[in-house]
C-alpha cells in the first residue's frame, strides 16, 4: 500500500479529506457517508481520494469499490458544471419522458457513450421519479425544475437555464418578518412536488408584496397538500373571514390576489400599488384576469369530488401545519400519545392495540405489524433496533417523500412509540438521497425532538431513551428489501440475503431490528388517539384502515390520496381522480409500481386490498398508481418497468440478474420489431422461473408486470410478434404518414429535428420514414390533424387535432 | 433440534443446520456452485433449490435453515427443472468453449491444445500420450489427413491455422524412432474374446482400444498384410509402407492376433466367427457390399445397418463401423468409428449399458472472434507466422520448427474442463443453453497477469474468490465491481491481480467453480483435462 503521506494531485487535498472523515467516522460501516461526503466535495470520487481513505480509516480497498460502484449516486467520472435529471417515473415515462432524453442528447450532442456534453457543461442523469407526476414530463436542471416539456420545448429549457446563469446578482427575496401579533395567516404548501411547480417563486412573491404593500400578515410554510393538480395553492386566513384559498398560482398572481383581502396600509404604498395595478392593466400583454379566477372553494363539486372518498389518517391536518414546527404539532395534540404510551401502557399493551387495529406493513407486503413487533418483543437480546425504511424507489410513488417532508414529528412520534413497544433504544432513519428536502425537514425535526425531549435521554422524562441517526441511501432501488436495506446501513453493498433468519431475531449488527415503512410509523398516533376499532372500522376483512397513493397517469385530478381500503379502483380514477383526461378511454391501473401489475378496466371493481390485488395478479405494492388510456402500449409498459428492474438488480442470484435480462431481451425484440410468435410462450416461462427461483422480493415479484400484461392484454403481444404495436407507441413498428387533410401550411416540417419533412408550401407534404425519428414533434403541431401514425399498414393513432 | 424429512426420509438435525447440511447427512447430494464449505454462504447460484413439499415453494439449500417439521424435495420435478433453468441462464452468457473448435471438428476427439501445450514444452512423450489416447495410427494420419481440425482453428482469423497435422505427425514419428515407443498401459486380461473384421484404420483402431480394455482380440485380414485402405496405391507417396508397418506392429505389442487371407462370408462364416468369439466387430473397407446378404444382418443402401451412437447391428453381439456401414474417405473417421465400435464393445462385455461414447457438455462461444477478442487470445500466443517445413521434400517439421509452430495454438479451450462444476452439472442436468442466448454476446475479455488468468466471461459472480481473499486480508484483495447484470470481479483501483490476489491466488483458481479463474501454466492445465 501507499505511504501515509501520500501526495495528493491538485486539488485534492488531505484537509478536505481528513474533514469528511473526522464528520463521518473513520470505521467500516461510515464508507457511504464518506464517500458522499467526498462527491459532495467533488462532484465525483477522484481515485486518489478513495485510496486516500483506504489509507487513513479501516475501510478496505475493496469495501471502498465495491460500494462505490453498486450505487448510482456514486460518479466515478468527473461530472459537467450542471446536472440535469430527467425524470423516467411512470407518469413521465408514458408522457414522452424518452424522447425528451433524446432530443436533449440531440441538442447537446453528447455521444452514445457519455453523458456528459461535449462542453462539459451538462450531464444528463436519469431518475427514478422526481415526484412532480404533474407535471410530467418534468427534468431538473441543477435546482430548476421545468416540466410540461415537449422534444421542443426542452431545448428552450437548456437555453433559458443558460441565460438564467448569465443573470448577475442574487435575485431570492428576503423572509418577509411579520410582527409577532399578525392575525392573518397565508399558507403555501411547500412540499417539493408544490415547489417544482413553482411555490417557491410564489412565497418569494409574497415576501416581497407583503414588505411593499405594508401588509401584516404571517407566511406559513405548510406541508402538501394533497391535491397536485392545483398546486402551487395558496390558503389566506383571516379571523372574520371565510377562508380564501388560491389554485394554480403563480408568482404574478400574488399581488392581485392579496389585493383581493387586504388594504395596503400606507397610503403611498397604496397609491403605489394602485398605479402598479393600472400599469400592469395597460402594459400587460394577457387580458386582464381577476384574482377571483384561481379561487376555489373545497366545496367545488370537483374539489369536493376529489376529497370526498377520501380519509386522512397518515395525512391528518393534511396542508394545514408547518412541518417543522414542533410547537405546532404539540398544540395540535401531538407527542400525548408517545407520552400517554410511556406512562401508561406496558408495551405489550401498545402491541396489542397495534394487533387489534389490523395494520399491515405499508411498504407493500402487507405483514401484520402487530405480529412483526412481538417477535422484536420476544426475541433476545437487549440491544434493539429499529428503522425507518424510507428508501421509496419505485417510479411514481412519492408517499413516503410527501410524509417526510410534512409530517415528520407525526413519523418521530410513531418510531418512539415503535421503540418503546418492541423495546429499542437506538434507530436509524434510512432516506434517499433523491430526497434532500425530506432529510433536511427529518434533520432538523430530530434535533429538535432530542431539544424538547421527545427523543435521546429519559423521553418525557421517563426512563425511556431512544437515539435516532439519519442515514441517507446512496441510489438502490433494491434497498427498499430490508435485508438489503440493513446491509447498506452496515456499510455494504446493498445485496439482500435470505430469510429466515429474520430482522426481528437477527438484523442490524445481528441484533434484533424492527424495519417499518414511512406510512406505518405515520399511522401509529392516529391509531392511539383514536383506538384500534376506529382503524380496523374502515377497509376490507384483511386489509383495515387506510392507504395512501400517488394517483398519476392519465386522470383529470392528479394527487396524494389517502382512501379507505376496500375502495374499487374505478372510485379512484373516476371519483377521485375525475375520470380520463383528453377525452380517451381508461385502459388499466399500473398498481405496485415495478413489483405490481396492470390491472384491466373491465376490472375496476376491484377493491383496493392486499388479497385481492395479489389475485388481480398485481401487489399493493407502496402505493403507486398511474393510470393508463388506450394510447398506451402495454407491452412497453412492461418493458419499462422491467427495464427498470433489470437495473436495479443487485447482481446476487442467477434468476434474478440473468433472468431479468433475458427477459428484458425478449421484450425489447417484441417492441423492437424482431419478435416471435414463441417468444411469448420462452417469456412466460422464463417469468415464472424468475419468480419462483428469485433469492429476494425484487426478483420473486419483477415478472409481474410482465404476467398481468400477459395475462389480460396478450393479443397486445401478438399483434407485436406479427410487426404491430395497436397503441402506435412502440418506434420500430411504427411510421409516420401525411394524409390528404395536409394544408401544406409546413409546421411540420419546421418542427422535424432531424430534417425528414421537405417543406413544401400549400402542397401535401410527406415524411422520409427512413431519417424520422418518431419523436410525433409533426403530429403535435400539425393544426389540420394531418399526421397520422401507421402500423401494419393501419392508422393507429390520428391526427392530434382529430380526436 | 429439527426433525424433518428429506426425500421421505427422516433426519434429525441440531437447529440452525442448513438443509444442505441435512441433505447430505443422508448421503444426499445436493448441487451448489457458490457454497464452500468454511466461507460465508451468499446465495448466489440458486442450484442448490429443493422443495418445501407443503408450500410448493423453492428454497436455495445452502443458506435455508431446517425446521421441525419441514418436508423437503431435493430432486422433484420442479427443482430439477429450476436447476435446468438456472444452469442455461448461466450458460447461455457464457463465454468460452469447454474443448478448443479443433478437439470438435477432430472426428476421433483427440485433445488437439493439450497435444500442442506438450510439445511447446519440449515433452514430446506427454505429447504422443495425448495423441495415442485417441488415434492409434497418428503417424499414417498424420500424412494423409485432410485435418477438419485445421479448418476450425481460429487462428486462421489472424493468419493461417496452427498446423496441427504436421505437428501430430512429428509427435508419432519422433515416438517410432525412438528406443522405447509408448505403449500404452493395458487392462488385466478380461477373459473375453473379440473378432474383428477387417485389418484398415477402422478395424486396427477398434483392435487397438479393445487390446488396451484387456480383450482378446483377432483381427481378421482378407489380403495378406493388415492396414486396408491405408495401403491404397496412390498413397504409397505419401505415406510409405515402411511407416505404416512400423505403427501397425508398435500397436500389435499391445497383444492382438492377425489372421490374413480370411474372408468372411467368403472363406469364414459370420456363424463362425459368433461360436468362437464373444462379439464380432465388422470394420471391413469398401467393395463388400455384395456380402451383405449372406450374413443375415439388415442393410441399408449404403451397407449394414447399424446404431451411429453404439454402432451395434440387429445382432446384439455384432458391430459394425467404417466403410461397412456408410462408404467415406476419411481415415480419421474410420479410426474413430473403430475406436466407438470398442468402447461399445467393451461395454457390453462388461455387463454395463450400452451407450457407446459419452460426450460430456460441451459448450460453445460461437460466433466470429472480433477484433479486440482476437487480440486476446493473441496475447497468449506466438505472433510469428505459420511455419512451413524446411524439409520441403518429405514435408516433416524439425524439433524446433515443431516447438514454434505449437506455439501459434490461441489455447482457446477452457483451462478446466475436467474440474468446472458448471460443465459437471451441464452435464448432470441435461442442459441446453440455447434458448436463453443474447441476440448479440459480449464480447470475450481474457486477463493475463502473472501466473493466474482471469476471464470474466466465464465468471458466475459466485464471489467465492472475493470471499477467499477477504478472509485472507489481502491487502488490496478482489471484489464485486458495478451491480446487476454487469457486475464483475476485479481488483480494487484497477490493479494487477498480482497484487489482488498476492497471497491466496493458488487457492482461488482451485475455488473458482469455473474456468473463470485459472492458473496459466501448463502444468496445472493438464492437471484439470478429462480423466
Amino acid at each position: 500500500m501507499s505511504t501515509p503521506n501520500v501526495q495528493l494531485a491538485d486539488p485534492i487535498r488531505a484537509e478536505d479529506l481528513d474533514r469528511i472523515l473526522d464528520e463521518t467516522g473513520r470505521g467500516r460501516a461510515a464508507v457511504i457517508a464518506v464517500l458522499q461526503g467526498i462527491q459532495a466535495r467533488y462532484r465525483y470520487l477522484p481515485e486518489a481520494a478513495l485510496r486516500y481513505v483506504c489509507d487513513h480509516s479501516e475501510i478496505t480497498p475493496a469495501a471502498i469499490v465495491g460500494v462505490s460502484t453498486f450505487y448510482t449516486q456514486f460518479r466515478l467520472r468527473p461530472a459537467g458544471q450542471h446536472t440535469i435529471r430527467i425524470c423516467h417515473g411512470t407518469t413521465c415515462h408514458v408522457k414522452g419522458a424518452s424522447a425528451i432524453t433524446d432530443a436533449l442528447r440531440r441538442f447537446l450532442k453528447m455521444s452514445a457513450d457519455d453523458d456528459t456534453d461535449p462542453e462539459r457543461r451538462f450531464t444528463i442523469e436519469k431518475v427514478a421519479c422526481l415526484g412532480c407526476c404533474t407535471l410530467a414530463p418534468v427534468m431538473q436542471i441543477d435546482t430548476v425544475t421545468y416540466g410540461h416539456l415537449t422534444t421542443d420545448s426542452v431545448t428552450h429549457a437548456v437555453t433559458d437555464f443558460l441565460a438564467r446563469q448569465q443573470q448577475t446578482g442574487n435575485t431570492a427575496a428576503l423572509p418577509h418578518a411579520a410582527p409577532a401579533d399578525a392575525l392573518a395567516e397565508i399558507r403555501i404548501g411547500l412540499g417539493s412536488c408544490c415547489m417544482a411547480r413553482g411555490s417557491r417563486e410564489v412565497r418569494d412573491a409574497l415576501w416581497r408584496s407583503l414588505g411593499q404593500l405594508g401588509i401584516q400578515a404571517t407566511v406559513k410554510p405548510v406541508g402538501c397538500v394533497g391535491m397536485c393538480h392545483q398546486t402551487p395553492l395558496l390558503e389566506i386566513l383571516r379571523p372574520g373571514e371565510a377562508p380564501g384559498i388560491y389554485a394554480q398560482v403563480k408568482a404574478d398572481d400574488v399581488p392581485k390576489i392579496l389585493r383581493q383581502h387586504f388594504r395596503p396600509r400606507r397610503l403611498s404604498a397604496r397609491l403605489r400599488s394602485a398605479a402598479k395595478g393600472f400599469l400592469e392593466q395597460l402594459f400587460t400583454d394577457e387580458a386582464w384576469e381577476p384574482a377571483s379566477r384561481h379561487r376555489i372553494d373545497y366545496r367545488d363539486p370537483p374539489i369536493a369530488a376529489f376529497i370526498g372518498p377520501q380519509k386522512h389518517v397518515a395525512l391528518e391536518d393534511c396542508g394545514q401545519m408547518d412541518p417543522v414546527d414542533i410547537e405546532e404539532y404539540v398544540r395540535h395534540g401531538g407527542f400525548t400519545m408517545l407520552k400517554q404510551c410511556l406512562t401508561q401502557r406496558t408495551p405489550e399493551e401498545v402491541i396489542a392495540i397495534v394487533r387489534a387495529s389490523g395494520l399491515r406493513g405499508r411498504g407493500g407486503a402487507g405483514f401484520p405489524t402487530g405480529v412483526k413487533w412481538s417477535s422484536v418483543r420476544v426475541a433476545s437480546g437487549d440491544d434493539k433496533t429499529i428503522i425507518l425504511n424510507g428508501d421509496e424507489g419505485d417510479p411514481g410513488a412519492f408517499m413516503d417523500r410527501m410524509l417526510l417532508e410534512s409530517y415528520p414529528y407525526r413519523i418521530l412520534e410513531g418510531m418512539a412509540i415503535a421503540a418503546y413497544a418492541v423495546g429499542a433504544r437506538t434507530g436509524v432513519l434510512y432516506i434517499r438521497h433523491e430526497y434532500p428536502l425530506a432529510v433536511a425537514r427529518i434533520r432538523e425535526a430530530v434535533a429538535r425532538c432530542e431539544q424538547s425531549g421527545f427523543l435521546g435521554e429519559s423521553v418525557c422524562g421517563t426512563g425511556f431513551s431512544l437515539r435516532l441517526q439519519i442515514m441517507e441511501g446512496a441510489g438502490a432501488f433494491v434497498c427498499g428489501e430490508e435485508t438489503a436495506l440493513i446491509r447498506s446501513i452496515e456499510g455494504e453493498r446493498g445485496t439482500p440475503r435470505l430469510r429466515p433468519p429474520y430482522p426481528a431475531q437477527s438484523g442490524l449488527w445481528g441484533k434484533p431490528t424492527l424495519v417499518n415503512n414511512v406510512e406505518t410509523y405515520a399511522t401509529l398516533s392516529w391509531i392511539l388517539k383514536h383506538g384500534a376499532q376506529a382503524f380496523a372500522a374502515m377497509g376490507t376483512e384483511r386489509s383495515r384502515g387506510t392507504k395512501v397513493f400517488a394517483l398519476a397517469g392519465k386522470v383529470n385530478r392528479l394527487g396524494l390520496i389517502e382512501v379507505p381500503m376496500g375502495i374499487t379502483i374505478r372510485q379512484v380514477v373516476d371519483d377521485i381522480g375525475g375520470g380520463i383526461a383528453d377525452g380517451r378511454r381508461f385502459k388499466a391501473v399500473q398498481i405496485g409500481g415495478p413489483s405490481g401489475g396492470c390491472i384491466p378496466a373491465r376490472l375496476a371493481d376491484t377493491p383496493i386490498d392486499y388479497e385481492a390485488l395479489v389475485e388481480a395478479g398485481a401487489m399493493m405494492g407502496s402505493g403507486g398508481l398511474v393510470v393508463l388510456d388506450d394510447a398506451d402500449c402495454m407491452v412497453e409498459i412492461a418493458r419499462y418497468f422491467l427495464g427498470f428492474t433489470q437495473h436495479e438488480s443487485c447482481g446476487k442470484c442467477t434468476f434474478c440478474r440473468i433472468g431479468t435480462t433475458r427477459m428484458l431481451e425478449i421484450l425489447e425484440r417484441l417492441c423492437g420489431g424482431t419478435g416471435k410468435p414463441a417468444d411469448l410462450d420462452a417469456l412466460e416461462r422464463l417469468s415464472a422461473a424468475v419468480k419462483r427461483g428469485s433469492l429476494c422480493g425484487l426478483g420473486k415479484t419483477a415478472p409481474n408486470p410482465v404476467l398481468t400484461t400477459l395475462r389480460y392484454f396478450r393479443e397486445e403481444y401478438e399483434a407485436h410478434a406479427a410487426g404491430v404495436c395497436p397503441a402506435g407507441q412502440c418506434k420500430a413498428l411504427i411510421t409516420y404518414q401525411i394524409t390528404d387533410d395536409c394544408i401544406g401550411c409546413t409546421r411540420c416540417a419546421q418542427q422535424c429535428p432531424v430534417h425528414a419533412i421537405p417543406p413544401t408550401p400549400y402542397e401535401r407534404h410527406a415524411i422520409n420514414s427512413e431519417k424520422c425519428v418518431r419523436c410525433d414533434g409533426c403530429r403535435t403541431v400539425c393544426p389540420a390533424g394531418a399526421v397520422v401514425v401507421m402500423s401494419g399498414n393501419r392508422i393507429v393513432k390520428h391526427g392530434h387535432a382529430k380526436h | 433440534m429439527a426433525t424433518l424429512n428429506i426425500d421421505q426420509r427422516p433426519v434429525e438435525v441440531l437447529a440452525g443446520t442448513t438443509l444442505l447440511a441435512a441433505a447430505r447427512t443422508l448421503g444426499i447430494a445436493v448441487p451448489t456452485l457458490c457454497f464452500r464449505d468454511g466461507l460465508e454462504h451468499v446465495t448466489s447460484c440458486m442450484l442448490c433449490v429443493v422443495e418445501d413439499v407443503r408450500t410448493g415453494c423453492l428454497h436455495p439449500a445452502c443458506s435455508t435453515p431446517a425446521q421441525d417439521g419441514m418436508d423437503i424435495a431435493t430432486a422433484s420435478g420442479t427443482v430439477l427443472e429450476a436447476r435446468r433453468t438456472a444452469l442455461e441462464l448461466l450458460l447461455g452468457d457464457h463465454l468460452g468453449d469447454c474443448e478448443g473448435p479443433c478437439t470438435r471438428a477432430c472426428a476421433a476427439g483427440m485433445n488437439i491444445p493439450d497435444m500442442l501445450r506438450a510439445i511447446g514444452a519440449g515433452d514430446l512423450h506427454g505429447a504422443i500420450r495425448i495423441v495415442k489416447r485417441h488415434i492409434a495410427l497418428p503417424a499414417a494420419l498424420g500424412r494423409i489427413c485432410p485435418a477438419p481440425c485445421e479448418k476450425a482453428c481460429r487462428r486462421s482469423s489472424q493468419d493461417a491455422p496452427v498446423g496441427i497435422c504436421r505437428l501430430k505427425r512429428f509427435v508419432a514419428d519422433a515416438d517410432l524412432a525412438s528406443s522405447a515407443p509408448y505403449l500404452p498401459d493395458r487392462l488385466e486380461p478380461s477373459g473375453f474374446r473379440v473378432a474383428v473384421v477387417g485389418g484398415g484404420p477402422a478395424g486396427l483402431s477398434a483392435a487397438y482400444a479393445l487390446a488396451r480394455a484387456g480383450h482378446a482380440c483377432t483381427v481378421f485380414e482378407k489380403s495378406d498384410r493388415p492396414g486396408g485402405g491405408l495401403r491404397a496405391p496412390e498413397l504409397c507417396d505419401t505415406l510409405p509402407p515402411a511407416v505404416l508397418d512400423a505403427e501397425i506392429a508398435q500397436i500389435a505389442r499391445l497383444g492382438m492376433t492377425f489372421e490374413t487371407g480370411v474372408e468372411i462370408g467368403v472363406t469364414r462364416s459370420l456363424q463362425d466367427l459368433k461360436q468362437r468369439f464373444d462379439a464380432v466387430i465388422l470394420a471391413w473397407g469398401a467393395g463388400a457390399a455384395d456380402l451383405l446378404d449372406p450374413l443375415g444382418l439388415e442393410s441399408g443402401p449404403h451397407g449394414i445397418t447399424a446404431n451411429w451412437r453404439t454402432h451395434r447391428t440387429g445382432d446384439p453381439a455384432v458391430f459394425a463401423c467404417g466403410n461397412a456401414v456408410v462408404p467415406g474417405r476419411m481415415a480419421v473417421r474410420a479410426v474413430a468409428q473403430g475406436q466407438a465400435a470398442a468402447l461399445a464393445v467393451d461395454q457390453m462385455l462388461r455387463g454395463e449399458a450400452v451407450v457407446g461414447t459419452l460426450h460430456l457438455y460441451n459448450h460453445r462461444l460461437g460466433g466470429a472472434l472480433a477484433p479486440d477478442e482476437l487480440a486476446a487470445f493473441m496475447a497468449g500466443a506466438a505472433p510469428e507466422p505459420r511455419t512451413e517445413p524446411a524439409d520441403r521434400a518429405t514435408g516433416a517439421y524439425a524439433a524446433n520448427e515443431a516447438t514454434g509452430e505449437a506455439a501459434r495454438c490461441l489455447h482457446c479451450d477452457c483451462r478446466k474442463p475436467g474440474t468446472c462444476q458448471l460443465r459437471r452439472y451441464a452435464d448432470e442436468y441435461g442442459v441446453n443453453p440455447r434458448g436463453w442466448k443474447p441476440a448479440h454476446r459480449r464480447p470475450v475479455e481474457i486477463v493475463r497477469h502473472g501466473n493466474t488468468v482471469y476471464e470474466p466471461g466465464k465468471c458466475i459472480a459466485c464471489g467465492i474468490c472475493v470471499r477467499i481473499a477477504t478472509a485472507a486480508r489481502e491487502p488490496l484483495g478482489l471484489t464485486f465491481i458495478g451491480r446487476g447484470f454487469t457486475v464483475r470481479i476485479g481488483v480494487p483501483f484497477h490493479e494487477s491481480l498480482e497484487k489482488g490476489l498476492s497471497r491466496v491466488a493458488a487457492a482461488c483458481v482451485e475455488a473458482c467453480p469455473t474456468g473463470a479463474l485459472a492458473a496459466a501454466d501448463r502444468r496445472a492445465r493438464r492437471s484439470g483435462e478429462v480423466p
